[in-house]
């Protein structure tokens, strides 16, 4: 199975959102990463085919996907990032009208819907309200509407906002496990969770896709740029305002400075190993 | 199917289905039904100042009785019926030594609850016997000679005319009204008629307006209501999408319409059953109005306007349906479904009387109390009496809109 996405770009007005992304996707886990208002959102419509593009298509193996249709739809999992629920639904209610309107017929819905209830933790909740959930709950139901037809292509827009770090590993070895033979493509602010499970990363800024690899891949960009140092309070005030700095640790009275710069800032100084994070960072302080 | 169950489900797990469904069985069967039967219109009153009592059910009874004794309508029973009512109201007047309008309901109720009805035949079909000269507590069955109250049928034909003639109804169009007239049977079987005037004057006439509003109310957020839900982006990617998701909610709202007038139809049948009975069913309509022209009886009446006001339903289901799937509000669904009823009621006096007509053929507009009335509408150069298409239009207007309901929504959909 593949996904081709060729030169998509959505304007709305003058401003645009996405702008001539090209991509082939193959099975595997992809991560979309990029600030806020970088397009991944707009992105990610336009593949689950709600958003009309301006210019460009996406093919699933060679067949346009507004052509698809149904056949498409029928292929797809899809988790937007404002997710709306019935609130008076229970997690299973909700999940069997899901199933109804994803065309899985009753009695295996009805096994379906227990199966993943039971993946996403909320077995136990069962006969509660969707209403008295708690974010990371509501956000467990998304994530298990969105894998109740088994789908070959698994959108999901920022699914490990609200989790706690418990359910975040619980939700990466699920889509670890999910991804052997689909396309997963997730976008998150939580890098770390890119890292731990994404085979490919996409890296997106205004509107354009300005990286494309493995999580080694692209951090091999970074390696050489990123520098330790260690300096007092005072220093390390100046060193935020002049420099890019990835983080900042206290040691005692002194403070170690995380620093992105193409040479070595300071002869003190020391290389260290470059992370995603180093590389998103480095690509937004452009 | 599925969907539709689940659809249906929905629906009727929403609070608001389940206070406009209780507010609307409350409001048309337990006030509009049983409160009127047992006390409101039927409870028995001691005078004319006070309340009435709780019980309607004994009276009703004594009522029916008493009218049984006419049988038919001829003009020997109807100058049987003013004179014992005038013999009644002597011995009355002997008894208290007053005169009052406390003395007409007195008599009233001792005959059975029918003297505005009958009053009301002989000021239609006996004009010049009317004095102009009487106090307004003095009614026509009081001073009226029974012996003069003759060729009752004659004069009825005679009213007919007369009353087309006043209201400008001539030419063809009189004809054809007085070939609707001429199949009404006579002599009218005569039987206690104040409880079907009430049924089909009062209750069902109102049946309508008032379901609008609860209709209005679940309806506009079947389909507006997703966009509250924010689901828009979740369903618009799954298999059956939103044109199957359109089809349910139609056949949901369609029979969610049923259901309520079922529920309310069949509360106001058994309530009319348990305290009217079936007595002068066969009764013709001309009996509640004398100058009617419909050749139907009671029964045939009441199929008629609950037949109105189910379709007017569904009619204006089809109109709601088609607000709540163009707009993405749904309290301006709402908003808007509530004009197209209560905005013409409102307003349809103060128009030129074709347009008049025209609001009457929106759902739920018109009122099936029609049947009593000799309207008519000229199109394409036939006459066509109002009732015929009063019962069928708004039908076909809420079916009209729903392929652009579906239109709509579908429209959401991009794939």
């Amino acid at each position: 199975m593949e996904l081709s996405v060729d030169r998509l770009t959505k304007h709305y007005g003058r401003k645009i959102a996405v702008d001539c992304v090209s991509a082939v996707l193959k099975p595997g886990v992809y991560g979309l990463l990029g600030e806020n208002g970088a397009g991944k959102t707009t992105l990610m419509r336009m593949l689950c085919a709600i958003l009309e593009s301006t210019s460009g298509e996406v093919f699933l193996d060679g067949r346009e996907v507004t052509a698809m249709g149904a056949d498409y739809r029928d292929l797809l999992g899809y988790l937007p990032q404002d997710f709306g629920y019935y609130p008076n639904y229970t997690a299973k209610e909700f999940l069997l009208y899901m199933a109804a309107l994803k065309g899985i017929p009753r009695d295996i819905a009805g096994k379906r819907t227990e199966e993943l209830l039971d993946v996403v933790g909320l077995n136990e909740a069962v006969t509660k309200k969707i209403k008295t959930f708690s974010g990371g709950m509501k956000q467990r139901v998304g994530i298990a509407q969105a894998l109740l037809n088994h789908p070959k292509l698994l959108i999901l827009d920022e699914p490990t906002a609200g989790l706690d770090p418990k359910e975040r590993v619980r939700f990466r070895n699920l889509i670890s496990d999910y991804a052997k033979d689909c396309i997963v493509m997730l976008s998150t602010h939580i890098v770390s969770d890119i890292e731990a499970i994404a085979d490919e990363v996409l890296l997106m800024r205004k509107g354009k896709l300005v990286a494309q690899g493995s999580v080694s891949e692209l951090t091999k960009k970074a390696e050489g740029k990123v520098w330790e140092l260690t300096v007092s309070e005072a220093e390390a005030s100046r060193w935020q305002e002049k420099a890019a700095v990835a983080n900042l640790r206290h040691e005692g009275e002194k403070v170690v400075l995380r620093i992105l710069a193409d040479a070595k800032p300071v002869e003190e100084a020391v290389p260290c190993v470059a992370t995603l994070e180093d590389l998103y960072l480095q690509s937004f302080n452009e | 199917m599925e969907l539709f169950r689940l659809e249906h489900k929905k629906l009727w797990r929403k609070n608001s289905t389940k206070i406009c469904v209780l507010l609307c069985f409350f409001y048309c069967v337990i006030f509009g039904s049983f409160m009127i039967y047992q006390w409101i219109t039927f409870g028995s009153r001691n005078d004319y100042v006070e309340g009435r009592n709780f019980d309607g059910y004994e009276n009703i009874r004594k009522c029916q009785a008493y009218a049984r004794k006419y049988k038919e309508l001829t003009d020997e029973s109807l100058q049987q019926w003013v004179r014992d009512f005038q013999g009644l109201k002597a011995q009355l007047d002997e008894e208290r030594k007053t005169q009052g309008a406390e003395d007409w309901e007195t008599v009233n109720k001792r005959q059975g609850s029918g003297l505005f009805v009958i009053n009301g035949w002989i000021s239609t079909l006996y004009p010049e016997l009317e004095e102009a000269d009487m106090r307004y507590v003095d009614i026509m069955c009081g001073y009226v000679k029974p012996e003069k109250l003759t060729g009752l049928y004659e004069r009825r034909e005679k009213a007919v005319e007369t009353f087309l003639d006043i209201s400008g109804q001539t030419g063809g169009e009189k004809e054809y009204l007085f070939r609707i007239n001429e199949k009404v049977r006579k002599p009218f079987p005569w039987k206690w008629i104040p409880g079907w005037e009430t049924v089909l004057g009062n209750l069902l006439a109102d049946l309508g307006m008032v379901m609008a509003l609860f209709f209005a109310i679940v309806l506009s957020s079947l389909f507006a209501g997703e966009w509250h839900d924010n689901t828009s982006s979740i369903i618009l990617t799954t298999k059956n999408g939103w044109r199957q998701l359109a089809a349910a909610k139609i056949l949901t709202g369609l029979s969610f319409t049923l259901e309520l007038f079922a529920m309310v139809a069949v509360g106001m049948i058994l309530l009319q059953l348990v305290f009217l009975g079936t007595e002068g069913w066969n009764m013709p309509i001309q009996m509640i109005k004398m100058i009617a022209i419909a050749p139907m009886n009671m029964l045939q009446a009441e199929i008629y306007e609950y037949a109105f006001t189910l379709l007017g339903a569904v009619g204006f289901a089809g109109v709601v349906m088609l607000f709540s799937a163009r707009c993405k509000n749904q309290v301006l669904a709402l908003l808007l479904s509530l004009a197209v009823v209560y905005g013409p009621m409102a307003f349809k006096e103060k128009v030129p009387i074709q347009l008049e007509k025209a609001f009457d053929l929106l759902p739920l507009v018109g009122s099936g109390t029609d049947i009593f009335r000799t309207n008519t509408f000229h199109i394409f150069g036939r006459y066509i009496w109002s009732p015929y298409l009063l019962i069928w239009v708004p039908v076909m207007i809420g079916v009209l809109c729903l392929p652009p309901a579906v239109r709509g929504w579908a429209r959401r959909m991009r794939v």
